[in-house]
């Protein structure tokens, strides 16, 4: 009786996980719209490193990685650190009631909302570029400046929601450490970097070992959203996750869009196993995440 | 409490400015898109002003009369009233099951459904295949059942379970009472919390249902609704033509005003916004408990 409990889990998980799990096998077939033709080897893999399209979209893909390490992920600690700062509550709170909102909002919103909000005849961005004197600018218009845009929406959307982990890790430090450091006369930074954030270091450690296994994922819904259709943006827009929906679903070209899949995850996996065993030498107890 | 010094009034009037900023930044663009949905004419969008200058609710009447717009909506509404009860049901059962201590080969569980999947699994076209084999192409079904059942959400809920006491439902078992009895008469109503913030987390997730409908759905009478808001908001600016038309069907003159042709996208924004925007509250209250923290942490 009780295994019967989880007998519609198991059936699901194993139609829609354990089914399509050999279709990775596709990568080394050669598999049009009709089905499957031959098996083919490393054939699709030469032919996808052969291709420009193909390496302009990994380049992409790492710019907006790079990204997303140097100030996304970073965005909600030091978001954290100055909310926690705040002693009003009743401010503290609105803050965070607001900030914490984008984040359950779909991307198609999110991305609406900034391409009229940027909007070159009608945006306020623009209105106000005008009102102080400037040229009316077309955002959506210069690829080189898109990741940064892209960039700025991403820590729009989830730097509240993001810091709410790290709220709960500052909250879980020893408050006698910072009035046993204010008699021997430390200054506020000191504070912060000598109490405050060894305090919170495993909490970083683990989402950061945590987050490379999404690492090459994520960002479809938000370069779709904004540049499909756009042809201005493709040499900075491009990425691996648009290029398997774009060969795969709309171009028909199964093959070289499993292939590119399969690349995809070889990599996170690999990151992600490296970066649990780095972070033995980084954890109190020398122990890996996983 | 210690004595703040001149330098630490500073930083916080400081600290509470620069917070200040963020959080207009936060808003004001949702605003704009606010006062775009209300503003009936093109020429006033451009103005620094956050509010209509020319009200109308005429967008959001546009979208109860196209059916193109409202099918969408009700798609995303099914979808969600659907999804979301479904989800709950499977995981909760599932949970119940892992979380008995002492079953036998009860760590296959944790592999099947969590480990063996986040590290191997087929991708887009495999599943648009799978999709397509089971005949669900352009069938909302498509986009409710494949994420019913989570591995990750059945742990969530397992570890709510183990914090209940076992004394609660022991004197039940020693009354001969059957497992989907203790079940349903004593685990579930304890599990309220937990099952309302994963039910609000799934509820939004169907809600806002992209991906997977680019993927599989091609019939527009069968699209989610932020597919429909796309199109709408990237085709529709600076398609004169087709303004000029929708302006002549709701009795508008085209040559007297020029239309804002970033309303009807404001509005489904709008509207897309709502909901979430009602149970945000309920959804805040979950954060406190700590359940969505930990369910990040894993």
């Amino acid at each position: 009786m009780i295994y019967l409990m989880i007998v519609p889990g198991l059936i699901l998980y194993y139609i829609f996980h354990y089914v399509t799990m050999p279709g990775i096998m596709i990568a080394f077939q050669e598999f049009t719209t009709g089905g499957f033709k031959y098996w083919c080897g490393f054939e699709n893999f030469d032919k996808l490193f052969g291709l420009r399209a193909f390496w302009d979209a990994f380049r992409n893909t790492w710019v907006f990685i790079g990204l997303d390490y140097v100030f996304i992920r970073p965005s909600p600690i030091i978001f954290a650190l100055c909310l926690n700062e705040i002693r009003v509550m009743w401010f503290k709170k609105t803050v965070q009631t607001i900030s914490t909102l984008p984040n359950f909002l779909t991307w198609v919103v999110i991305g609406g909302i900034f391409i009229q909000l940027l909007s070159k005849s009608s945006g306020y961005v623009n209105s106000i570029i005008e009102a102080l004197g400037g040229e009316r600018i077309y955002f959506f218009g210069l690829p080189e400046l898109f990741p940064w845009l892209l960039t700025g929406m991403r820590i729009w959307k989830g730097v509240g929601y993001s810091s709410i982990i790290y709220l709960a890790a500052l909250g879980g430090v020893d408050p006698e450490l910072y009035e046993a450091s204010v008699i021997d006369g430390a200054s506020r930074i000191q504070q912060t970097w000598h109490i405050t954030l060894p305090g919170i270091k495993n909490t970083i450690v683990v989402l950061l070992v945590m987050s490379f296994s999404g690492i090459m994922g994520g960002l479809f819904e938000p370069v779709f959203v904004l540049t499909d259709g756009n042809s201005l943006l493709d040499t900075t827009s491009k990425v691996l996750d648009v290029y398997i929906y774009e060969t795969g679903i709309r171009q028909g070209k199964f093959s070289m869009s499993t292939t590119t899949g399969l690349f995809n995850s070889i990599i996170s996996t690999v990151l992600m196993l490296s970066a649990n065993f780095a972070s033995k030498y980084l954890t109190e107890d020398g122990r890996t995440i996983i | 409490m210690l004595k703040r010094s001149l330098g630490e009034k500073v930083f916080n009037v400081f600290n509470m400015l620069i917070m200040c900023v963020f959080t207009f930044i936060i808003l004001i663009p949702v605003i704009f898109v606010l006062r775009n949905s209300l503003e009936l004419s093109e020429t006033a969008t451009a103005s620094l002003k956050l509010w209509p200058e020319d009200f109308s609710l005429v967008f959001y009447g546009m979208m109860l009369q196209d059916s193109a717009i409202y099918r969408p909506l009700l798609n995303s509404v099914i979808v969600t009233v659907v999804g979301t009860p479904l989800t709950l049901l499977i995981n909760s059962l599932g949970a119940y099951t892992m979380s008995k201590r002492d079953l036998p080969g009860r760590n296959f569980f944790a592999y099947y459904m969590v480990i063996i999947p986040m590290l191997i699994g087929g991708g887009t076209i495999p599943g648009f295949l799978l999709i397509r084999q089971l005949g669900m192409i352009d069938t909302l079904w498509a986009l409710i059942i494949p994420g019913l059942a989570s591995g990750w959400n059945m742990t969530i809920i397992r570890n709510y379970y183990w914090s209940i006491p076992a004394e609660l439902t022991e004197s039940a078992r020693i009354d001969g009472a059957p497992e989907l009895t203790i079940f349903v008469k004593i685990i579930l109503p304890l599990s309220k919390p937990v099952l309302s913030a994963l039910g609000l987390m799934a509820g939004i997730g169907y809600w806002n249902l992209f991906y997977a409908a680019m993927i599989y759905i091609r019939d527009p009478r069968k699209w989610t609704f932020p597919v429909k808001m796309r199109e709408t908001i990237i085709k529709n600016e600076g398609n004169d033509k087709l303004w000029e038309e929708l302006m002549i069907g709701m009795g508008l003159d085209p040559t007297e005003l020029l239309i804002n042709q970033q309303g009807l996208g404001g509005a489904m924004m709008i509207v897309s916004m709502i909901p979430i925007l009602m149970v945000y509250p309920f959804l805040q209250k979950h954060f406190a408990g700590g359940i969505m923290v930990g369910s990040v942490k894993g």
